[in-house]
């Protein structure tokens, strides 16, 4: 039998862990990549607000980008008027006889004591009543409970800005002003009453 | 066990951190989302759904559609569209206003409105067009329209945010399309028989449809002595043998109730888009 083999060859090292420098170079690559990274984030992340997504970054941005109705709500108006008022006052705002007072060059709609226009779809109105030199003694239901102040405020200005009508913007803060005026009443106004009002 | 407390420390740090990032912050972002206001009406968005719908949400979820089919619409961009309504009194101003916003118009243009001004353009533009013609007394509107492949595609108006999925337990947003999304699949197909017919035999409404047949949430039976009034009506290729007809189980009605609910294309503030309200129905129960 042969003798066994004996192992010239010396098993290499092991390898050991050694102090390497990091380059200076690496370390500044990483540190631009970084900061940029961070410029980058807070540019275009919106810092997690749950009301930011994609493609928008910025709560301003997103404000920019909220759709307009065409002048001030006129859209919004004309679509409250079509639900709530059209089916007596009629889409052309002409009124229809015997069930209610016109609104085109109606003195109580462009008037300028906006109280008292504000005051009728609020709390409603009974009794006689004097639009455009014609009496009439009907009785307008109370819409202010259905009524959100942004849209009895577009409503009027749609009101006050259609069918040849050119008056003044009516504005939610109007609105809850005479809202918080009214908070009391709940009876229907008189033209009487209405007209003590500045 | 030399650094059993090593070892435990590390695993409850390394689950704990991913606990955090996936469960806790998306809860801090997220968690506190509410109903909006629809504009125009006194309605909240998004409404629950139907119960027949939310019956078909349990049906979609164990059909396995979430695994063909996604419900996000994404969006990439926004774009500005200003369209002249009415000229007003002041026509010079207007056609001053125009001229300033270099506007290739002709004197003819003027009477033919509504007439586009710009088309796609970014928000510097749009907002150079509100501050000149303003002061004009002319009329006009900007619409807001969202862009993207998805939008180009037709699969929705805007892209889909977090709000969207209020009223859906489990929300099943979807990783895979081999399907067309569905975020807004009750926009584009309303018909209930048209899902109905889809499900039965795909092809029948969409040629070369690769989805499989779900004739299984179906009855093939023969024609009692009245015909169904449920009965699917479907083309000669795909209709059973004469004296048989397909009627639908509870679960293919509900799935059809679920998919036509599928809407998500109310503006939010947070993904603001130009609806064209209609004039008429402004309380109308949204969609």
């Amino acid at each position: 039998m042969n003798a066994p083999e004996t192992n010239t060859v010396q098993p290499e090292a092991e390898p050991k862990a050694g102090a390497a420098t990091m380059p200076v170079w690496l370390l500044i690559a990483l540190l631009v990549i970084f900061f940029y990274a961070g410029l980058y984030f807070d540019a275009r992340g919106g810092w997690f607000n749950p009301r930011l997504h994609a493609p928008y970054h910025s709560l301003a941005q997103l404000e920019q980008f909220q759709p307009k109705a065409d002048d001030g709500g006129i859209a919004r108006g004309r679509a409250v008027y079509e639900q709530l008022c059209a089916v007596c006052h009629g889409s052309d705002g002409a009124g229809k006889p015997g069930q209610a007072p016109p609104f085109a060059g109606a003195e109580w709609v462009i008037t300028d004591s906006v109280g008292r226009l504000i005051r009728i779809p609020l709390q409603g109105l009974v009794g006689p009543i004097k639009v455009k030199g014609v009496e009439w003694n009907l009785a307008m239901p109370a819409m202010g409970a259905s009524l959100s102040d942004d849209d009895l405020a577009a409503l009027l200005t749609y009101m006050r800005k259609s069918w040849g009508n050119q008056a003044g913007v009516i504005t939610p803060e109007m609105v809850k002003q005479v809202r918080a005026d009214t908070a009391s009443r709940t009876q229907p106004w008189t033209a009487a009453e209405l007209e003590k009002i500045p | 066990m030399k650094h059993g407390a090593y070892i435990f420390l590390a695993s409850f740090l390394a689950l704990s951190a991913s606990w955090c990032g996936l469960v806790l912050a998306p809860q801090l972002q997220l968690g506190r989302q509410t109903l909006s206001p629809i504009t125009g009406t006194t309605d909240q968005y998004p409404q629950r759904r139907p119960g027949l719908a939310e019956a078909g949400l349990q049906v979609y979820r164990a059909q396995g559609c979430v695994t063909c089919h996604s419900q996000q619409t994404r969006q990439t961009g926004a774009v500005f569209d200003v369209v002249l309504n009415e000229l007003g009194t002041n026509e010079t101003a207007v056609a001053l206003a125009l001229a300033a916003l270099k506007v290739d118009w002709k004197p003819a243009d003027l009477q033919a409105l509504p007439r586009d001004l710009f088309r796609g353009v970014d928000f510097a533009a749009a907002d150079a067009a509100e501050r000149t013609l303003k002061p004009t007394g002319a009329k006009f509107s900007i619409a807001v329209r969202a862009t993207g492949p998805d939008i180009e595609r037709g699969w929705g108006l805007r892209g889909s945010v977090a709000a969207d999925y209020l009223q859906d337990q489990p929300v099943l947003l979807g990783a895979q399309r081999l399907g067309p999304d569905l975020a807004n699949i009750g926009l584009r197909q309303p018909d209930v028989n048209w899902h109905l017919n889809h499900l039965y035999a795909p092809a029948s409404t969409v040629q070369g449809s690769t989805m499989p047949p779900y004739r299984f949430l179906f009855e093939v039976r023969p024609v009692g002595l009245q015909p169904s009034p449920a009965a699917l009506k479907l083309p000669p290729a795909f209709a059973p043998p004469a004296g048989y007809e397909v009627v639908p189980t509870d679960d293919a009605l509900a799935l059809a109730a679920y998919l036509v609910s599928l809407r998500a294309s109310v503006p939010l503030f947070e993904a603001p888009v130009t609806v064209a309200l209609p004039a008429s129905s402004a309380a109308a129960p949204a969609p």
